[in-house]
C-alpha cells in the first residue's frame, strides 16, 4: 500500500538570497522521498500561496539568514488564512534568535528549525506534521 | 559529562579523533621529516614571496584590523564605525544592505523587508556623505564592500565626497571589493544574474577598474572574494584555484583594454578565508603567494615586483561557527585569526562569537578587535617573519596545496576560465556537490563540531546579548527615499540617466564611470542609475 507523496515547497522570501541552507534541506527532503518543489530566492508570500495551490503543496519551507523571517512568517499566514489554505504546514529554518522563535510559534508557525538541528531531528518532526 | 553518544570516555578506553584528513581531504602523516622537505626557501620579501610579501612582515607594520561594520541607517553606521576606531580598529570596512547590492531603492515591494538589516542602506550621495560625518578620509583606508555595477556607483559617491570635502584622490587610501561574480553571495548563479545582467555586471566592474586606476593611485580596484565562495563548503583547495582563476581572467580583460599589466596588477588583491584547519590555511596562504607570484611573471609578463606581490585581506570563516554554545565561537575564531597572523595576512577581519544569530553587538565586535590586539601585542607571534616556515609538515602541507591548485586551475583554464565556468553551471554544479557532502560530513560526524555532533547540550538555555534594529529603521529609509525622488530638480537627473540609457543602448562599450558618476551628482538613486541601464539591456527584475 503506498499513500500519495507528499509536496513541499522550499523557498526563501525578499532579497536574502543566502541558500545553503535551502538546498541542503531541500536535497535531504527528497531523498527521504517528498517531492520537493524548489522554488529558490526572490519570492513573495503570494506567489508561494499561489504556487502551493496549483501544486495542491501540503508544506511551505522557507529559510532565512538576513532577518526577514517575523514580516513574511505573519505575511504568509495571513495569506494562506485569506486563501483558506490553513491546511498547509508552514515550517522555517535559518538564522533565527531565541526570542523570535517564541513569536513565530505564536504566529502559528508548525516548527522552527535553527542551525545545527541534526537532519534526523528535522525529518523527524516534519513526518510527524505531514502524518 | 556525559556525551550524546551515551558512552563515557575513560581511561582504560582512551579518546581519539575520527580521522587524520585536513579539512580539503589531504591525509596527515604521522611525522613530517627531513625527508619529506629539505629544501631552500627564498626570504621574506623576495620572489616568490613564499614568506611573506615584505622583509620584515608585522615587526614593520601590524595588519589592519578592519571588522565589517554596517547596518540600518547611515547615520547610524557611522556611529559604529566611530565606535570601532575609537577602541582600536585601524581600518574601516563598510558594508551596504542587500537592496542597495540589488541596485533598489528601500521603497522597491521586494526590498523593503530586507532594508538595512545586513548592512547600511545607501540610496543617495547624501547617505555616504551622513556614513562618513567626522571621518577624515585621507587619514583612515577604507574597503567599500559592494560589486559591480553598484560598486560604480558606491565608489563615485565615495570620490565626490572626497571632492567636496577638498581631498585630492590621489590620497585616498582603501578598496573596492568591485568583483561581479564573488562578492554579491558568494557567486550563486540565480542571486548573480537576477538584477542585472551578469555581462554587463563583469564590463561595469572592469569600467570601474580602469577607471581607478590612473586616478587613485593607493586604492585597490578589485578584491576577488575567496571567502564568500569558501562559505559553501568547498576546500581549500578549490578556494584558492577559483579566486586565482577569476583574477587571471580579469587580469586579461585589463589587458584586452590597453593597461600595461604593471600599471593595475599590485592593485589586485584578494579577500580570503581563515578556517580552522590551522596548518592547511596557512599552507594555503603561503602556495597563494607562490603561485600568483609565477602567474604574475610567467604568465602575464610583469616586470614590476609590486606586481608579483600577493596581497589579501582575512575573514575568520563563519562556517565553523555554531548556533549551539555560542562562546565556544570566542575559542574558534581567536584560533582562526592566528591562523591568519601565521600566514601572514595583510588584514583581519575577526567574526562575532554571535554569528549563527545576528550582526554583531557593540560588545562582540569589541572582543572581535580585542582579539587581534592580543595576539598582536601578548603572544610573540609578531617578532619574526613566518615562524613556521621551514616547518617540515607546512612546508610538504604547502608544496602538496601549491600542486593541487595548479592541477584545479589548469582544469578551469582547459574549460575555458572561470567566468565561462560560471555561466556554464560548472561552478554551481561543484559549489552544489560540496554543500551536501559538507552537510553529510556533520551528520555522519566524519566532520566534528562541538556542541553539534559532538559534547551537545540539549535544551541550551542561549545567554549572549543578541543585536537588534532601531524600530521603524526600515519605515524611515522607506519615506526617505520617496521624499528624496520627489524633492529635487529633476531636468538633471533625467538628463544623467539619458545618457547612460544612450550609451547602454547604443555605445555599449563606452567606460560608464563618469557617466554613473555624473549622475549621481545630479542626485539620482541607486535603483534609478540601475533602471536606467536595465531598460536599455530590455533587462526584467524580479519583481
Amino acid at each position: 500500500m503506498t499513500s500519495k507523496r507528499k509536496r513541499i515547497i522550499t523557498c526563501k522570501m525578499g532579497l536574502d538570497s543566502h541558500d545553503n541552507g535551502l538546498r541542503i534541506i531541500s536535497k535531504w527532503l527528497m531523498d527521504s522521498g517528498y517531492e520537493v518543489i524548489y522554488s529558490g530566492l526572490y519570492n513573495t508570500p503570494e506567489r508561494i500561496v499561489k504556487t502551493a495551490i496549483e501544486e495542491g503543496a501540503d508544506a511551505i519551507g522557507m529559510s532565512f539568514l538576513c532577518g526577514g523571517h517575523l514580516f513574511y512568517a505573519d505575511k504568509l499566514s495571513k495569506e494562506l488564512r485569506q486563501k483558506n489554505m490553513e491546511h498547509i504546514k508552514v515550517i522555517i529554518g535559518g538564522v533565527i534568535p531565541p526570542d523570535d522563535v517564541l513569536k513565530l510559534k505564536s504566529l502559528g508557525i508548525d516548527a522552527i528549525f535553527t542551525p545545527g538541528t541534526p537532519k534526523e531531528k528535522i525529518l523527524g518532526v516534519i513526518q510527524s506534521l505531514l502524518a | 559529562m556525559k556525551q550524546k553518544e551515551g558512552k563515557i570516555s575513560t581511561y582504560i578506553v582512551g579518546e581519539k579523533v575520527p580521522h587524520f584528513k585536513s579539512l580539503s581531504g589531504i591525509e596527515y602523516k604521522e611525522v613530517y621529516s627531513r625527508s619529506d622537505w629539505n629544501g631552500e626557501l627564498p626570504d621574506p620579501g623576495k620572489y616568490p614571496f613564499t614568506r611573506g610579501i615584505h622583509r620584515d612582515m608585522y615587526r614593520g607594520r601590524l595588519w589592519t584590523r578592519r571588522q565589517q561594520s554596517g547596518f540600518g541607517t547611515p547615520e547610524e553606521s557611522n556611529e559604529r564605525i566611530k565606535y570601532l576606531l575609537r577602541i582600536g580598529q585601524t581600518g574601516i570596512n563598510m558594508d551596504v544592505d542587500i537592496a542597495t547590492k540589488s541596485g533598489l531603492d528601500p521603497d522597491y515591494p521586494l526590498a523593503r523587508a530586507d532594508v538595512g538589516l545586513q548592512g547600511t542602506s545607501l540610496c543617495t550621495y547624501e547617505d555616504m556623505a551622513a556614513l562618513y560625518k567626522d571621518i577624515d578620509l585621507d587619514q583612515v583606508s577604507s574597503t567599500l564592500i559592494v560589486q559591480p555595477p553598484c560598486s560604480a556607483i558606491i565608489m563615485a559617491q565615495y570620490l565626490l565626497l572626497a571632492k567636496e570635502r577638498k581631498i585630492p584622490w590621489e590620497k585616498l587610501i582603501g578598496t573596492i571589493m568591485n568583483c561581479a561574480l564573488s562578492q554579491y553571495v558568494g557567486a550563486n548563479f540565480q542571486a548573480t544574474t537576477s538584477f542585472f545582467p551578469v555581462d554587463m555586471s563583469v564590463k561595469i566592474g572592469l569600467d570601474v577598474m580602469e577607471y581607478l586606476v590612473p586616478h587613485l593611485p593607493r586604492w585597490n580596484i578589485i578584491n576577488i572574494n575567496a571567502y564568500n565562495i569558501r562559505e559553501t563548503g568547498i576546500s581549500a583547495v578549490q578556494e584558492a584555484a577559483f579566486s586565482m582563476s577569476l583574477a587571471s581572467d580579469y587580469i586579461k580583460e585589463l589587458i584586452k583594454r590597453g593597461l600595461d599589466i604593471d600599471s593595475f596588477a599590485r592593485r589586485m588583491a584578494f579577500f580570503s578565508a581563515a578556517d580552522i584547519d590551522l596548518f592547511e590555511e596557512v599552507a594555503k596562504l603561503r602556495a597563494m603567494r607562490r603561485i600568483w607570484a609565477r602567474m604574475l611573471k610567467e604568465k602575464f609578463g610583469a616586470k614590476n615586483e609590486q606586481s608579483l606581490r600577493f596581497r589579501t585581506a582575512i575573514q575568520t570563516a563563519a562556517l565553523p561557527l555554531t548556533a549551539q554554545q555560542p562562546l565556544n565561537n570566542i575559542v574558534r575564531t581567536t584560533i582562526q585569526t592566528l591562523v591568519a597572523v601565521l600566514a601572514g595576512t595583510q588584514s583581519i577581519h575577526t567574526t562575532g562569537y554571535d554569528e549563527a544569530y545576528s550582526l554583531p553587538t557593540e560588545e562582540s565586535h569589541k572582543l572581535s578587535i580585542r582579539t587581534q590586539q592580543i595576539i598582536a601585542y601578548e603572544t610573540k607571534v609578531v617578532n619574526s617573519v613566518d615562524p613556521l616556515g621551514g616547518s617540515y609538515l607546512v612546508e610538504t602541507l604547502t608544496d602538496q596545496i601549491e600542486e593541487q591548485i595548479w592541477e584545479l586551475m589548469k582544469v578551469i583554464e582547459d574549460k575555458g576560465g572561470f567566468i565561462q565556468c560560471f555561466k556554464e553551471g560548472w561552478v554551481e554544479e561543484e559549489f552544489n556537490k560540496a554543500r551536501y557532502q559538507y552537510a553529510e560530513s556533520i551528520e555522519i560526524g566524519e566532520h566534528p563540531i562541538v556542541g553539534v555532533n559532538i559534547f551537545r547540550e540539549e535544551d541550551e538555555e542561549i545567554k549572549i546579548n543578541i543585536f537588534k534594529q532601531a524600530p521603524e529603521m526600515q519605515a524611515k529609509r522607506i519615506q526617505y527615499a520617496q521624499d528624496y525622488r520627489k524633492n529635487r530638480d529633476q531636468e538633471p537627473v533625467k538628463r544623467a540617466l539619458g545618457r547612460i540609457y544612450d550609451l547602454v543602448k547604443r555605445k555599449s562599450e563606452v567606460n560608464l564611470f563618469e557617466p554613473i558618476m555624473e549622475a549621481v551628482k545630479a542626485r539620482a538613486t541607486v535603483q534609478q542609475i540601475h533602471d536606467a541601464m536595465r531598460q536599455a539591456a530590455d533587462f526584467v527584475i524580479p519583481g
